[in-house]
């Protein structure tokens, strides 16, 4: 998957991942994908309410064993 | 462009896991766009004292530090780095006048930043939002 920018969030317990994805995105231009890398399980469900609520998208996703790789494309 | 939604909560306790919580969720609510407003009362007003420092409550004040300790571990900063954070995160935060009166708190005392108002403007605020939550 392409992207432009990488936030590994791993090692973080929820909300740090969501509060720094936030951080992230601000910082980023419309267009640009976010790979973000974290292994809090609750980052399953968070991670695609924040983007649902914010009006960003998920342009893919996998799981490598109990950590998650989220691509996030930034909308608005 | 998603629709900004408003989010309104009270903070009625001062013990450190409600103030954790508050901050955790209210942090949590400005970075998914939610306009947030906290809304400190009776023991809650205490965190929003200058250096603020809350305890677990009752015999478990002892264990605050091990907590602190823990949740650093997991990423999560102590409440004065939440404080400040959530001021970043530009979260209006307002203290309850009668709560200052009552426990001797002046304006000073205060952080910057914090409005002083009464349950009538704040329940203005929260007539107007989309959601409402009460930690106490």
């Amino acid at each position: 998957m392409e992207k432009n920018d990488t936030l590994d969030a791993k090692g973080l317990m929820c909300p740090m991942p969501i509060v720094k994805l936030a951080k992230k995105m601000k910082e980023m231009p419309v267009g640009a994908v976010l790979e973000l890398i974290a292994d809090d399980v609750g980052s399953k469900e968070d991670v695609p309410a924040w983007c649902k609520r914010t009006g960003n998208e998920i342009v893919d996703q996998r799981d490598e064993g109990n950590v998650f790789y989220f691509y996030i494309k930034k909308i608005q | 462009m998603v629709e900004t939604k408003k989010f309104a909560m009270v903070v009625s306790e001062g013990t450190f896991d409600k103030a954790m919580m508050s901050m955790m969720m209210g942090n949590t609510a400005a970075s998914m766009g939610l306009d947030t407003h906290i809304f400190f009362t009776f023991f809650g007003l205490r965190l929003l004292k200058k250096g603020s420092n809350p305890k677990m409550p009752g015999m478990f004040r002892f264990f605050t530090g091990m907590m602190i300790k823990k949740m650093k571990g997991m990423g999560i900063e102590a409440f004065q780095e939440q404080l400040t954070m959530a001021k970043d995160l530009g979260i209006h935060l307002y203290a309850c006048n009668t709560s200052m009166e009552l426990m001797g708190i002046k304006k000073e005392d205060l952080i910057d930043g914090v409005t002083i108002l009464g349950a009538a403007a704040f329940l203005d605020i929260g007539a107007d939002s989309d959601m409402q939550l009460f930690l106490g």
